[in-house]
């Protein structure tokens, strides 16, 4: 897929699950907002009510959408024959994307009415959402392979190998001036501290000093921000270096939580969807 | 991920497990008159495993509905329920506080109800009729919330005003606008049908309140109507009989039967005398029936005597000196007049009435005085001292009998009477004048001299020093000269002379219109007479 393409594709799906929640909130804002003990005489209580045409789908279609997500994805990592059925990065987007939108709907199909043993089932899915945003911030930090395979510390380490040349080639600066920037890299970022204000302060200082010195040099304005991005790059994968080891535990860590709510969560659905149908809730069927 | 490193969450979620399945399955509270069907194990009281909740199993438990339900009674059975699931609108897990029956009071037709609302009934809450109190069966009362088992007929709410004293079908006096008044009642199909006057009366006039169960009713039958005086006072106590409608008509009480006959004699006055000629509008000024006061005479008539016989005793009437013959005649007799405070004598007893009591022309027969100057004039005032009839007591000298007959003492004065003196009247010698009417009385300083009253006849013969003193030959009691002896004189009658008649010697000499007799002789010579 097309950089350009994927991007207009990621944008779709975020679109469509803004338009979820903006149209479901629209259809039964005045319902929500009406007290558990009126909601029955409410004139949409009959289509909105978790048990009715509607708010009944919601819930169907949500279980549908989770399962879906979490399901395929897991298959995807854990199965063989999957390895080459597109790349995992895109099935993690897919996963995120069809995990957002289910719990949306599992959201509106509760009718934000949190009751009885089935909100264990929803705060389990609320906290894998949550554990699945913070998981999405510590997949960021370490990096990986085109394939979303995860590098060796020493594969990360011969990535900043480059930089100069790619200097060189790029700008066609003399070598003393190349030196010296990367010399100011090379001391920056190795040692970084759990303190990412004091981090971010660093990287400005360092970023500065060498727009000064660019600009003794009187190089070109293009020349400067390509220079300036390739040190910003620099310097994010040297904290990225840095932290690797953390995050790679952190990881760890991370999934101890996520599955085993998503695992709760799909149990006790399953609890509350015999329930339902053995009472004789059975939606459209 | 190694399943290893998840195996103790997984089993500390497990372990709680049964925690969370000793959590209810159920979507939500239960409403306050279903609380008690809270539980795991009793969903199935009202759910039918794979066929949601059965109306069957809600009539299970709410047997009186069923039972209305099946005898198609109340609100039920009407179009709007028929065909609807009870949870349709019956619905709960919504909350404890949940209204499982909401009733909008103003939207519910009451007509589904099987007992359409009119008149008051319409105003009213629904709890102030759907009360435990107003329920007779006792397994409907028993519940805690029920809109069943009231009862259309009336007194299954409303307390029975009446007592039991009238048929439990209140609708057929009453509406549903208010308990007063009665507009179905027709008091024309009622035994005692409204005519006249009754028409204007207040029910409470006829229907008096009464007490029965220690209750306060009115009553409104077993009431005595056939006679007017069941109800109506007798004014006339009877002396016209218990049929009033003979004279009166419901009309009026005071408009009487234009063909009616009034026997008058038969009320408390009867007319006698006068009065039985007299106009009835004499004496009935308005209306005849008015009620007129007839004690006394003064009720009607003025009193002629302003009072003066009514001042000292009220109950002295008319009738105590005259008849209803007429005025002008008195029955006060002359004994009735002796035995007042003036009793008559003499010749008061033949004087007339108006002498006395109408001296000014109107009658007075009060503080007329007693003493006889206030009635009779003092014709002595001035001419008898005082000191003879003190206080102008003319009875001293005068007595009621007669003005004539009096009985003065003479000797009680200085001249008493003596002989003849006694016989006259006073007049002869106290009245003189020409006049008899306008006499000039002398009483007092009159003198004693016999000349001061009588003539001298004997033209002074006998005069001495100018007086003639009578008395030396006449006696006052009978006037002759028997005190004269010829012998005294200064020619005493010797031999023949004293057998002479008086004349032939003592001859009558003519004097101016008259004669007298000469007595005093002074020539004695023989030849002067012989």
């Amino acid at each position: 897929m097309q950089k350009a393409t994927h991007r207009l594709y990621l944008i779709l799906l975020t679109l469509m699950v803004a338009a979820a929640g903006i149209y479901l909130t629209a259809l039964g804002w005045d319902y929500y907002q009406t007290g558990l003990e009126e909601r029955f005489f409410h004139q949409s209580h009959e289509l909105l009510k978790p048990s009715g045409l509607w708010g009944h789908g919601l819930g169907v279609a949500g279980t549908l959408l989770i399962l879906g997500g979490v399901f395929g994805y897991m298959a995807r990592k854990r199965y063989r024959f999957m390895r080459h059925w597109g790349l995992l990065k895109h099935w993690l987007e897919f996963h995120i994307f069809l995990c957002t939108l289910g719990p949306l709907m599992i959201l509106f199909h509760t009718s934000f009415k949190f009751g009885g043993i089935v909100s264990i089932s929803f705060w389990s899915m609320v906290a894998v959402f949550l554990s699945g945003i913070a998981g999405r911030f510590i997949y960021l930090q370490i990096p990986r392979s085109i394939e979303g395979r995860e590098l060796s510390l020493n594969e990360v380490r011969g990535m900043r190998t480059g930089l100069s040349n790619e200097m060189k080639a790029a700008t066609g600066m003399d070598s003393t001036l190349i030196a010296q920037l990367t010399s100011l890299t090379e001391s920056a970022g190795t040692t970084s501290s759990r303190n990412y204000l004091a981090n971010y302060l660093s990287d400005r200082k360092l970023i500065s000093q060498a727009l000064n010195l660019m600009k003794q040099k009187g190089l070109a304005p293009p020349v400067k921000k390509k220079i300036k991005k390739l040190i910003a790059s620099e310097l994010s994968l040297n904290h990225r270096i840095a932290r690797l080891q953390k995050m790679q535990q952190l990881f760890r860590y991370w999934h101890v939580a996520h599955l085993p709510f998503a695992l709760v969560m799909l149990v006790i659905m399953v609890i509350h969807v015999v329930v339902t149908i053995l009472f004789g809730f059975k939606w459209i069927f | 991920m190694k399943l290893k490193s998840q195996l103790p969450v997984l089993a500390l979620l497990l372990w709680f497990w049964p925690l969370f399945l000793k959590a209810q399955l159920s979507p939500g509270d239960l409403c306050e008159p279903h609380a008690h069907l809270e539980g795991l194990s009793k969903c199935t009281l009202c759910h039918t495993l794979g066929n949601k909740v059965s109306d069957q199993k809600c009539l299970d438990c709410h047997q009186a509905l069923d039972r209305r339900i099946k005898a198609s009674k109340g609100y039920h059975t009407s179009a709007e329920v028929v065909g609807k699931s009870c949870v349709s609108c019956h619905n709960d897990h919504h909350g404890r506080n949940f209204q499982i029956i909401r009733f909008e009071e103003n939207k519910f037709d009451h007509r589904l109800a099987g007992y359409p609302l009119e008149g008051a009934h319409q105003k009213t809450a629904c709890r102030d009729c759907h009360q435990k109190k107003f329920i007779a069966d006792s397994e409907i009362a028993a519940q805690k919330y029920t809109f069943l088992g009231l009862d259309t007929e009336c007194l299954s709410c409303h307390d029975d005003y009446h007592q039991q004293s009238l048929p439990a079908d209140c609708l057929s006096c009453h509406d549903f606008n208010a308990f007063k008044p009665a507009p179905q009642f027709n008091h024309d199909k009622a035994k005692f049908i409204l005519l006249g006057k009754h028409l204007e009366t207040a029910c409470e006039e006829c229907h008096p309140t009464t007490q029965r169960n220690g209750k306060t009713f009115q009553q409104f039958n077993n009431l005595k109507f056939g006679k007017c005086t069941d109800c109506h006072e007798d004014v006339h106590d009877n002396k016209f009989g218990n049929d009033c409608k003979k004279c009166h008509s419901e009309v009026s009480f005071r408009q009487l039967n234009k063909n009616h006959v009034f026997d008058h004699n038969r009320t408390s006055y009867p007319l006698e005398g006068r009065h039985a000629t007299v106009a009835c509008a004499a004496c009935h000024k308005k209306r005849i029936t008015d009620p007129l006061r007839f004690r006394y005479c003064i009720d009607c008539h003025e009193d002629y005597h302003r009072g003066q016989f009514t001042a000292s005793a009220a109950t002295a009437d008319c009738e105590a000196c005259h008849t209803t013959e007429g005025f002008g005649s008195s029955t006060y007799t002359l004994e009735r007049h002796q035995q007042s405070g003036y009793p008559l004598n003499g010749a008061h007893q033949a004087t007339a009435c108006s002498e006395c009591h109408q001296k000014s022309g109107d009658w007075n027969f009060r503080d007329i005085g007693r003493q006889c100057v206030d009635c009779h004039a003092d014709l002595h005032q001035g001419f008898i001292p005082d000191s003879y009839y003190p206080a102008s007591a003319c009875t001293n000298c005068h007595s009621e009998e007669s003005w004539a007959s009096i009985r003065f003492d003479h000797n009680l004065t200085s001249y008493p009477l003596q002989g003849r003196h006694q016989g006259p009247s006073c007049r002869a010698c106290h009245f003189s004048g020409q006049d008899p009417a306008k006499p000039v009385q002398r009483f007092s300083g009159l003198s004693q001299q016999c000349s001061a009253c009588h003539q001298d006849n004997h033209q002074g013969q006998f005069d001495r020093d100018g007086l003639t003193d009578c008395l030396r030959c006449h006696d006052p009691s009978n006037w002759k000269a028997e005190k004269f002896d010829h012998t005294k004189t200064r020619f005493p009658l010797e031999g023949k002379h004293a057998q002479a008649a008086c004349g032939d010697c003592h001859k009558t000499l003519p004097v101016t219109g008259k004669s007298y007799v000469l007595y005093k002789i002074n020539d004695f010579r023989c030849e002067a007479c012989h």
